[in-house]
């Protein structure tokens, strides 16, 4: 019977080769805007406007006080009813890069105050722009302390994009559910669907040690 | 160049500077000393907006501070600051300290930059350690890097907030010989120190501060050889004791 459901496994595999692909798709573009558009709101919320500061920093506490499940219904089924059509894959798109973002803000937020004041008053008494000081003073210095929990959090959003079957996007979670209903052996099937999941994310896991291994090791020579 | 007129500034219930009237003039060397919290580290602070001052005028270079009409970044970008803790950018090599302000600020381009760079290291005595990050240096060759970063941009004032109370017994000398040599040249700048062989030397003027207030202002050699009020010459005994 093991042998059937094997072979029944094996007639699987282009759907399984898709759902990881969508699984990757979903992560690396929510990734790389989630980054981008995280970096910026840190930027923001330590500029020194109260108002967008405040702002941001309320959003972020409503994104990380709310489950995801419950975000991406809020955008896939309560923003048609205001008019905006949007597809499930635009939608899970639009539900993690916020997520990463809100994210990615707080680490970015908590990099850029680590830099010593004495590095802002340097930069600000030899004439730099605010955007100049950001840029080569401030962001070089942060990145230490930002880059080894960026990573974990490509981690955790890797992970978190399976919620985004929830919406009917053919992901390598949903893809388990489809084949458990031909292959009756849950415990196989999502075996197989979490080895999936830790193929892509493990190389995560691994530099985000390393790269902690290695700022911690060049911390020692930094004197602040 | 500098010019304090009835300049007052409170960290919140406490009044850090009082009725601040002083006067620096283009080329002028002024040494300010006093006790730990006379508001010295603040008075210099103002003149380049790191602190702003609650009332009174500041006008310096011809612009008056706190004046919306004042670009304080260009205004910054003339006066040169030394801090206590040198505040060099550790990812930075001394080269490239040197040229970031020079590069990003007067958009002077990177081979000429790095020439003047060069040059400026050199005077500092610090021609071998271009190439250097601030970790791989001691804290008198970091202060010496930080002079040269001020003058890289060339500035009109220089300002130095202890710039030797951070350093080894051994590299104060280091750094105040390249002091010398700015103050030689004749830079504008208010040092806040208590070298007082430094204030013998180079400065026209000793400023002593208590409380927020100027007790006393002279040549170093009225203020060293006959000190006006109780508070200075205690100050005195103090710090030339040993």
């Amino acid at each position: 019977m093991i042998w059937q459901q094997l072979q029944s496994l094996v007639g699987s595999y282009p759907l399984a080769v898709r759902g990881l692909g969508m699984t990757v798709m979903l992560s690396l573009i929510s990734l790389v805007l989630g980054t981008l558009l995280g970096f910026g709101l840190g930027v923001l919320r330590t500029g020194g406007n109260r108002l967008i500061s405040t702002a941001i920093g309320t959003w972020v506490d409503l994104i990380r006080g709310t489950p995801f499940l419950v975000q991406i219904f809020l955008i896939f089924f309560i923003l048609p009813e205001l008019g905006v059509e949007l597809d499930a894959f635009t939608a899970g798109i639009i539900a993690l890069t916020n997520l990463a973002a809100c994210f990615i803000c707080e680490i970015v937020v908590a990099g850029i105050r680590s830099v010593p004041t004495g590095q802002v008053e340097a930069a600000l008494a030899s004439g730099l722009s605010r955007w100049q000081r950001m840029r080569q003073v401030v962001l070089p210095q942060a990145m230490r302390i930002v880059l080894p929990p960026l990573v974990g959090q490509y981690v955790l959003l890797i992970k978190d994009s399976s919620v985004v079957s929830a919406i009917g996007l053919t992901d390598l979670t949903r893809v388990g559910w489809l084949v458990v209903q031909r292959v009756p052996n849950g415990l196989l099937v999502f075996f197989l669907v979490g080895l999936g999941y830790f193929i892509v994310c493990y190389p995560l896991i691994m530099l985000a040690r390393r790269l902690e291994r290695r700022m911690g090791a060049a911390h020692g020579e930094v004197q602040l | 160049m500098i010019e304090f007129r009835g300049v007052n500034k409170w960290f919140g219930a406490l009044n850090v500077l009082k009725d601040i009237t002083l006067s620096v003039e283009p080329g002028e060397v002024v040494v300010v000393c006093g006790p730990s919290g006379s508001g010295k580290s603040t008075l210099i602070r103002c003149i380049n907006g790191l602190e702003t001052i609650r009332d009174g005028d500041l006008v310096v270079d011809g612009r008056r501070l706190g004046d919306p009409a004042t670009n304080m970044t260009l205004l910054r970008a003339e006066i040169g600051f030394v801090f206590q803790s040198f505040n060099l950018y550790p990812h930075k090599t001394a080269l490239e300290n040197v040229t970031l302000a020079p590069i990003h600020v007067r958009k002077i381009q990177r081979a000429e930059a790095e020439k003047a760079g060069r040059e400026l290291l050199a005077k500092v005595g610090l021609a071998d350690k271009v190439n250097a990050y601030p970790a791989q240096l001691s804290g008198g060759q970091q202060q010496r890097v930080a002079i040269a970063r001020c003058l890289g941009m060339r500035p009109k004032i220089m300002l130095f907030d202890e710039p030797t109370s951070a350093l080894d017994p051994e590299m104060i000398s280091e750094v105040l010989d390249v002091m010398v040599a700015v103050a030689e040249e004749g830079m504008t700048m208010m040092v806040v120190t208590h070298e007082m062989g430094f204030a013998r030397k180079v400065a026209q003027r000793v400023v002593f501060m208590d409380a927020g207030a100027i007790v006393e202002s002279g040549t170093p050699e009225e203020f060293f050889s006959d000190p006006k009020t109780d508070r200075s010459r205690a100050f005195l005994s103090k710090i030339l004791r040993h």
